[in-house]
C-alpha cells in the first residue's frame, strides 16, 4: 500500500512537470502551427541562468522568477527574430509550397535547440551540475511516520496546479484569452473581428516560453542540469501532447498526467529498464484506437 | 462613400477582378451581382484585407485602404461578413460576439455593453441560445450570428458576402429585411454581394452588374431590375 502511495504521488509530481511541457507545446502548435523542439532548449537556458544566480548567493525565489522572465523573453524573442521573419517569406518557391510552410519552422526550431546548447555549453561547461529545491525532496515526515511522499512533490503539484488553473482562467474568461482561442481556431474571422494575430502569436510564444522554464526549474533537482538533460522531457512531454492530443490544451495536460503515472507505476512495480517500453506501448495503443489522441479533435488532423 | 477605382486582383493565376470601379453611397444599400466566378468574393476579400490589390484604388473616408491589413480595416469602420456563415463552431454564441467587439474594449467598454444589447434585441433567438456552441446553430442563426459579430464593431460599411447562401427563402427574407432597416434606421452604408439577384435587387439602392472581372452595368437597383437584356445576358433568366 505504502508503496502503492508512493507510486502516485511521485507519478503525479512528475506528470505535472510532463504537463507544463505539453502546455507549452500545444500553446504554440494551435497558435502558429509549429512544433516547437527548441522549448526545453530555452528551459535549459534558463534553469542554468537561475543556477548561476543561485550560486551566486542569490536567493532561489529571486533566481526561480528571473528564470521565469528568461523563459518569457526567450519565447518571444524565438518568434520575433526567427518565426515571424520565416513565415513572411513567401517570395520564395520553396518556402512558399504548402509542405515546405510546415517544415521550415519546425527545422528552425531544431537550429535553435542546436544554437542554446552549444551556447550553454560554451558558457556554463558541458558538465552535468545539480540543481536546488525550495524544500526538503527526501521523504516527509509527520508525526515519527515517513509519509509516501516528499515536500517537493507537493510543491511541484501545488505550483503547477496553480499554474493551471490561472491559465485556464485566462482562456476562458479575458478578453485576451478569447482573442488567442479565435486565431488558433479560425485566424481569418479573427482577423475580421479586428484580432491582431500576429501580435497574439508572440503571446503564444511567450506564455509556451514561461511554462517551459517554470518545467525546467521543477525538473532539475531531480534529473540534474547539462545542456542535453532536458532532451529527455522534451520527448515525454511531446509524447503526452500525442496522447492527449495535440490540438488540445487539456488534452495536453491530461496526457502529461498519465504519462507520470505510468511511468511511476512501472519504475516502481516492474524496472526503470521497461519505462520506454510502456511509453511506446502506450502511445501505439493511443493511436490505434483513437488517433487524434484522448481529447483531440478529428477536423485538426486533416490538415 | 467607399470608392473604388480600376481595382485588379488576382487569384492565382487568375484575374479576378479586371479594373472594377464604381463607388457604395453612404447610407444606401449597393449589391454586386454576378454568375459564379465573376469576382464578387474577390472584390468583398480585396476591400477588407484579405487579399492584396495588384493594382488600383480604394477610398474611404478619404484614406486609400490599399496595402492596410484586415485588423486595421475594421478599425476604420469596413466590417466583413464573409461567405459560408463565417462564426467560430467551437466557441460559443456569446463568445462569437463578443469576440467583435473586443478591439473596441479598451475605449468604449460601455458603448461596447449596449451594441452587445442591441445586436440581442435584433436577433432574440441569439439571446436564447447564448451559452451553446456556435456549432450547434442551425444556418439562418449562423449567419444572424456573423453579422451581429461584425455589427458589435459598430461600422460604418457592412461588406456581405452571399448571406442567401444555403438558406430558406423565408430565412433569407428575414435577414435581408433586417439588414435593410439598419441601412434605413441608423444610416448603415451597405455593400451585398449575392448570386440571388432577385432578392438583392429589391432592396438595394444600386446595382453593380459583374462579369468575368468586369463591371458591365452599374446603375439604380430598379433599372437593373427592369433591363431584360442584362438579365438575360449575365444572369440566365
Amino acid at each position: 500500500m505504502e508503496q502503492f502511495l508512493s507510486a502516485v504521488f511521485a507519478g503525479t509530481a512528475s506528470g505535472s512537470i510532463y504537463a507544463l511541457v505539453a502546455l507549452g507545446l500545444v500553446l504554440v502548435w494551435r497558435g502558429a502551427g509549429v512544433i516547437n523542439f527548441a522549448q526545453m532548449g530555452q528551459a535549459m537556458f534558463s534553469t542554468y541562468v537561475a543556477s548561476t544566480m543561485i550560486i551566486n548567493g542569490y536567493s532561489y525565489w529571486i533566481a526561480f522568477f528571473v528564470a521565469l522572465a528568461v523563459g518569457t523573453a526567450l519565447g518571444t524573442a524565438v518568434d520575433l527574430l526567427v518565426m515571424r521573419p520565416l513565415s513572411g517569406k513567401r517570395s520564395s518557391a520553396m518556402l512558399a509550397s504548402p509542405a515546405m510552410r510546415g517544415t521550415v519552422p519546425v527545422i528552425a526550431s531544431l537550429g535553435i535547440l542546436g544554437i542554446l546548447q552549444a551556447a550553454a555549453g560554451m558558457i556554463w561547461a558541458a558538465e552535468e551540475r545539480g540543481f536546488p529545491a525550495p524544500v526538503n525532496t527526501l521523504g516527509l515526515t509527520i508525526g515519527g511516520t515517513v509519509m509516501p511522499f516528499t515536500a517537493f512533490d507537493l510543491f511541484v503539484i501545488g505550483i503547477v496546479l496553480v499554474t493551471l488553473i490561472i491559465t485556464t482562467i485566462f482562456f476562458q474568461k479575458t478578453g485576451m484569452g478569447l482573442a488567442m482561442r479565435a486565431s488558433a481556431l479560425n485566424p481569418e474571422v479573427a482577423r475580421l473581428s479586428g484580432i491582431r494575430t500576429s501580435s497574439v502569436r508572440t503571446l503564444s510564444w511567450a506564455i509556451s516560453g514561461a511554462a517551459s522554464s517554470l518545467a525546467g526549474l521543477l525538473v532539475t533537482p531531480n534529473t540534474n542540469l547539462s545542456p542535453n538533460t532536458l532532451d529527455l522531457i522534451l520527448i515525454i512531454g511531446f509524447t503526452a501532447t500525442v496522447i492527449g492530443g495535440l490540438d488540445s490544451l487539456p488534452g495536453g495536460v491530461l496526457g502529461g498526467f498519465i504519462l507520470g503515472l505510468v511511468i511511476s507505476f512501472v519504475n516502481v512495480y516492474s524496472s526503470p529498464s521497461d519505462i520506454f517500453l510502456a511509453i511506446l506501448a502506450l502511445l501505439l495503443i493511443v493511436l490505434l484506437v483513437r488517433p487524434q489522441g484522448i481529447l483531440g479533435s478529428k477536423e485538426a488532423r486533416r490538415v | 462613400m467607399l470608392k473604388i477605382e480600376n481595382l485588379v486582383a488576382e487569384y492565382g493565376a487568375i484575374r479576378a477582378l479586371d479594373g472594377v470601379s464604381f463607388t457604395a453611397a453612404e447610407g444606401k444599400i449597393t449589391t454586386v451581382i454576378g454568375a459564379n466566378g465573376a469576382g464578387k468574393s474577390t472584390l468583398l476579400r480585396t476591400i477588407s484585407g484579405l487579399e492584396r490589390a495588384k493594382s488600383g484604388q480604394m477610398i474611404w473616408a478619404d484614406k486609400s485602404l490599399i496595402g492596410k491589413a484586415p485588423e486595421s480595416i475594421v478599425r476604420s469602420g469596413i466590417a466583413h461578413v464573409p461567405e459560408g456563415h463565417a462564426v467560430i463552431s467551437q466557441l460559443t454564441v456569446a463568445e462569437n460576439i463578443e469576440m467583435g467587439s473586443l478591439f473596441r474594449r479598451r475605449h468604449f467598454r460601455s458603448d461596447v455593453k449596449l451594441a452587445i444589447e442591441e445586436v440581442y434585441e435584433l436577433f432574440p433567438r441569439l439571446a436564447e441560445r447564448s451559452k451553446q456552441l456556435a456549432g450547434t446553430l442551425s444556418g439562418g442563426e449562423r449567419q444572424m450570428l456573423a453579422i451581429s459579430r461584425a455589427l458589435v464593431s459598430r461600422p460604418k460599411l457592412l461588406l456581405l458576402d452571399e448571406p442567401s447562401l444555403g438558406l430558406a427563402p423565408l430565412v433569407v427574407e428575414q435577414i435581408i429585411q433586417t439588414v435593410n432597416d439598419l441601412c434605413r434606421k441608423s444610416g448603415l452604408t451597405v455593400l451585398l454581394v449575392e448570386q440571388n439577384a432577385n432578392t438583392a435587387l429589391a432592396v438595394a439602392d444600386y446595382g453593380v452588374l459583374l462579369s468575368l472581372g468586369k463591371v458591365v452595368a452599374n446603375l439604380p437597383a430598379a433599372e437593373l431590375k427592369a433591363d431584360a437584356s442584362l438579365r438575360a445576358a449575365y444572369l440566365g433568366y
